[in-house]
């Protein structure tokens, strides 16, 4: 009987020793800079995937500037928008927030101070070279927490096959035309085509608040920055989205339609009309299109997205230098040009600007062998930057109005609440 | 001496191993959980300390809590309740001789194969009403003129979640029935023919008491498994439109990684687990007297 | 029941079956052409099967994303994960079913408990400890996880199997003179087999479709498994549905034919299991 003993004690303490040992040396991955092992530094980053191609890119990059930077480790990680806020979310509540990070907003980073202030890590040459606009963007109570990547701005896209078939000759000026534009097409193609493309589901949604408040004259805030969120316009606007889907001329489930697969649909010509960033039309696709200015005010909306610094009590100046380092090295003119050639985005910074408005053609875009950079497109596209208006992210409250306009939305167009109830009950919460 | 510290010791040694692996995997994640859902949580999901019972007062002030709830039962009850009836209904097709019968079962196998988050993509493209597949076949055969809108409203939504919930459950069900079935000893059934015993007599009298506990397996992990289903209903629908289509699992995710409010999802998920354990126990406790009964 | 049917009955079985196939195969029908069409071809709305034939779509997604990788990665967190889990599970089944001794009933209700959790709702605790153990972003922690969550299942499944087999035969080897353990794999186990298959197939499937955890847990892209693998087709600006469901056909097909190869099994694994839950 011991022995049967022995043996099950044995089989029980191999498994455990096969546990513990797994705790103890599984780990080759993901170790930060805690050890700080010698001299070296290690940086997590967390970048955004922003095509197909992202991982590619900052793989060379990696290489790149690990040859060029002896002792500096980049442990550098694409992550798709899909999961990057509960990635990023979890990594902060293990205390395990990155070294670097590529997002959209950074208020609620700010808000639990984790943040270190960008003028701590970027250099004077670097600083100098940011469009001030985008800089400044990035300006919570005075100090300056994040740095603008990229930028892209969003303008109405008309497929004119369509709408000249349908008897329209230009792309809709007006709100009103919008709507008799819509009307005709559907009048013409029945149920073939969609008219118009709208996305309010959760995961964009503020975007379509934004252009159709702002082109009705209303918008996120008044002019003393203050939220205002139930202005006459934006009721206007708010009711005139759920005109659009109860008059059944955009896509049908506009509550969970995305951005991306509308796109696709007006690359492929079932599409007749969406409002959408400058760099949605697939390059192979076949469809005769314009570009046109919002209806309406004709504001665009400029989406900037940043990079941010986490702090780190315990690591020193050696880090702090490598993220100088890291910046330095990418928003350098030829390779910072390139990634945004690569992706089809504005650059944020003056000399990279300057240069793709008459180079582009010298960088390619991501995944093709021949597609190369357009200079005329950086030049139209970078002249019109200046005139969008951008979300209001450095506001504390941001997330909520974000997720409380979508509300508003669905609600408004599912038939739930009116648009003015909506708005008021969403100002009553934010204003509190 | 020896020998009877032996006898007592020796069967917690038999259960080391899974012991380990569950409170390290499990329970301590679980005490994590427990305690942040009395922490105030910031909204890049830094924990700023404990915060008391506030988190529950703030989500049982929440009509959207309330309104979820309601949704979950009725997602756990239809899901599992349409998929046990045709599950069962199923395996007693299967369990009939026909040719075909082993082709008919390897389609079954399917549903179950496939990985939920695919399910749910697939069906999304399947039912989208602008350029789905759904629409277009239907149209081809003449079943309708224009395209459908399939998921207008919020309860047509939460209907066809339900739809693919529904379809990826049964066959699991089917399969443990079928396992029931292929006991019974056929004897019985002539026996009962001899009798005089109607189709249905037959069925309520001898296989349903047969299969019960294959069922009440299948019926109680299913319970667990569709009351926890996230993919299904977060690749659909996220909640859309206004929340109206959330489970207590979508929802706590939402407040998690969108809005921002860790301390808030702690506690629905706190919630969630007393429900799901005060069901479970009820069922151990009615499951450990049938078996001293028996 | 091989009673005969009346010829309507017959026709009604036969009607039933072939709507039944019908439903469960459309979904895949969908992705297979959908996976053949052309990209341009993904949103027109006037023809159900491909105009052009892309065969070599199901070439492309090799080199689109380390797809190969994720295939390999999803066997290694699924096996280890079911092979690790029957491991801790057998002993434990074995001590429920057989022996007698304290706390039996309060660990019983623990097992079943610690299923009433999903990976969801314990992500955030599951992440930290992770970090704390240095198993974030390793194939080797997503197999003590979905071990550990599937221990419960299995451990259940195990009891009911043993629990109905007699342990007269284990008594006659020990008279024998088997040790406990050696009773226990030269007659138990073999008895046991189709309950224990069974359970090897639960797990595997669980693993090998487990999602949330992966996405969470595991960074790295090539050690990324399957189900987390082909999000990389939902890109910022496109999504690749004809890459997307041409690799999702490619992750379905193994665990079918992992199915069909020992469905005999199955079926009669799953009755013991339920025999004395």
């Amino acid at each position: 009987m011991k022995r049967k003993f022995i043996s099950v004690l044995l089989c029980a303490a191999m498994i455990m020793t096969m546990l513990a040992g797994c705790g103890g040396g599984g780990s080759t991955e993901g170790g930060s800079a805690e050890g700080g092992s010698g001299d070296g530094v290690t940086l997590d980053i967390i970048i955004s995937q922003y095509g197909n191609y992202t991982q590619d890119w900052w793989t060379e990059f990696e290489k790149n500037f690990e040859e060029a930077n002896e002792g500096i480790d980049l442990n550098i990680e694409i992550v798709s928008w899909n999961d990057i806020y509960s990635v990023v979310n979890t990594r902060i509540s293990s205390d395990e927030q990155p070294d670097i990070l590529n997002i959209s907003g950074f208020a609620d980073y700010v808000a639990d101070d984790l943040l270190m202030p960008a003028e701590d890590y970027v250099s004077d040459e670097l600083k100098a070279n940011f469009i001030p606009s985008f800089w400044e963007s990035n300006d919570m109570d005075g100090t300056i927490w994040a740095i603008p990547i990229l930028a892209s701005c969003r303008a109405l896209f008309c497929n004119m096959e369509l709408l000249k078939k349908a008897g329209v000759e230009n792309p809709p000026a007006t709100w009103d035309e919008v709507l008799a534009a819509c009307k005709a097409i559907q009048e013409e193609y029945g149920s073939d085509i969609v008219p118009w493309g709208l996305d309010i589901s959760t995961d964009e949604g503020q975007a379509a608040f934004s252009y159709y408040t702002w082109n009705f004259g209303g918008g996120f805030v008044d002019e003393n920055g203050d939220w205002d969120l139930n202005s006459e316009e934006n009721v206007k606007a708010v009711e005139f989205i759920k005109q659009l889907y109860e008059a059944k001329v955009c896509n049908s489930a506009p509550f969970t339609d995305t951005r991306y697969p509308l796109q696709d649909a007006f690359s492929a010509g079932t599409l007749a009309m969406m409002i959408g960033p400058m760099n949605m039309v697939a390059s192979d696709s076949e469809v005769d299109y314009v570009v046109a200015d919002l209806p309406g005010e004709k504001i665009p909306l400029g989406v900037c997205d940043q990079l941010m610094a986490f702090k780190d009590e315990e690591a020193g100046e050696a880090r702090t230098e490598a993220i100088t380092k890291f910046f330095d090295a990418f928003y350098e003119c030829e390779t910072y040009s390139d990634y945004m050639v690569y992706e089809g985005f504005l650059p944020a910074t003056q000399d990279a600007s300057d240069n793709l408005a008459t180079n582009a053609e010298k960088y390619k875009v991501g995944g093709s062998d021949d597609a190369t950079g357009d200079s005329e497109y950086f030049k139209t596209f970078c002249a019109v930057l200046p005139t969008c208006q951008f979300y209001p992210m450095q506001k504390a409250e941001w997330m909520d109005v974000r997720n409380g306009v979508i509300d508003v939305e669905q609600q408004v167009c599912e038939g739930t609440a009116s648009a003015q109830e909506a708005l008021d009950k969403l100002q009553e919460s934010v204003a509190k | 001496m020896k020998k009877k510290t032996l006898t007592v010791v020796q069967p917690y040694v038999w259960l080391l191993p899974s012991v380990v692996l569950m409170v390290g995997m499990i329970l301590i994640p679980i005490i994590s959980v427990f305690k942040i859902s009395f922490s105030e949580v910031g909204r890049s999901g830094l924990v700023r300390g404990l915060n008391g019972v506030q988190n529950y007062l703030d989500i049982f002030d929440e009509p959207v809590f309330w309104h979820t709830l309601q949704n979950t039962v009725v997602w756990t009850v239809v899901v599992v309740g349409v998929s046990t009836v045709f599950g069962f209904i199923l395996a007693m097709v299967l369990n009939q001789d026909f040719r075909g019968r082993k082709f008919v079962r390897a389609v079954v196998i399917f549903p179950w194969a496939t990985a939920l988050v695919i399910q749910s993509v697939i069906w999304k493209y399947i039912i989208n009403a602008d350029y789905g597949s759904l629409n277009i076949l239907l149209k081809k055969i003449g079943l309708i003129k224009g395209f459908v809108n399939w998921t207008e409203t919020a309860n047509s939504m939460f209907g066809w979640e339900c739809w693919v919930g529904i379809f990826v459950t049964f066959p699991f069900v089917t399969f443990c029935v079928l396992s029931g079935l292929q006991s019974i000893d056929t004897s019985l059934y002539e026996s009962a023919a001899v009798d005089g015993a109607s189709f249905w007599q037959k069925h309520f009298k001898i296989t349903l008491p047969l299969v019960a506990p294959s069922l009440t397996v299948s019926t109680v992990l299913n319970i667990i498994y569709v009351f926890n289903s996230f993919p299904i209903v977060w690749t659909i629908s996220k909640g859309a439109p206004a929340d109206q289509t959330h489970t207590l699992v979508t929802y706590l995710y939402q407040l998690s990684f969108t809005d921002g409010k860790g301390g808030h999802a702690a506690a629905v998920s706190v919630i969630g687990f007393v429900v799901l354990a005060v069901c479970a126990s009820i069922y151990m406790i009615l499951s450990l007297r049938g078996e001293e009964e028996s | 029941m091989t009673s005969r049917r009346k010829p309507w009955q017959t026709a009604l079985l036969y009607a039933f079956v072939v709507v039944l196939c019908v439903v469960i195969l459309y979904p895949y029908f969908v992705m297979f052409i959908t996976a053949l069409k052309d990209k341009k071809e993904m949103y027109a709305i006037d023809h159900i099967l491909p105009e052009v034939w892309r065969w070599s779509n199901f070439a492309e997604i090799w080199s689109a994303a380390p797809v190969f990788k994720y295939l390999i990665n999803s066997l290694t967190v699924a096996g280890g994960a079911t092979l690790l889990a029957i491991i801790c599970g057998i002993p434990a089944a074995y001590a429920l079913a057989r022996m007698r001794f304290k706390g039996k009933g309060i660990f019983m209700g623990a097992v079943i408990m610690s299923q009433m959790f999903s990976p969801v709702v314990l992500l955030v605790g599951i992440y930290r400890m992770m970090v704390n153990i240095h198993l974030n972003n390793t194939i080797l922690g997503l197999i003590l996880l979905n071990a550990a969550f599937n221990q419960a299942f299995a451990i259940w499944l195990l009891r009911g199997t043993f629990v109905g087999i007699s342990p007269e035969m284990e008594q006659a080897a020990k008279i024998d003179g088997c040790g406990t353990v050696k009773a226990l794999v030269k007659v138990l186990l073999p008895m046991a087999a189709p309950g224990i298959i069974t359970t090897l197939i639960f797990v595997f499937i669980n693993a090998w479709n487990e999602y949330t955890i992966a996405l969470t847990l595991i960074s790295t892209d090539i050690l990324k498994p399957m189900t987390v693998g082909i999000n990389v087709f939902y890109g910022f600006n496109f999504i690749q549905w004809q890459y997307l469901f041409a690799t999702s056909l490619f992750a379905t097909l193994p665990v079918v034919a992992l199915f069909l190869m020992i469905e005999k099994h199955l079926v009669a694994g799953l009755t013991s299991g339920g025999v004395k839950g």
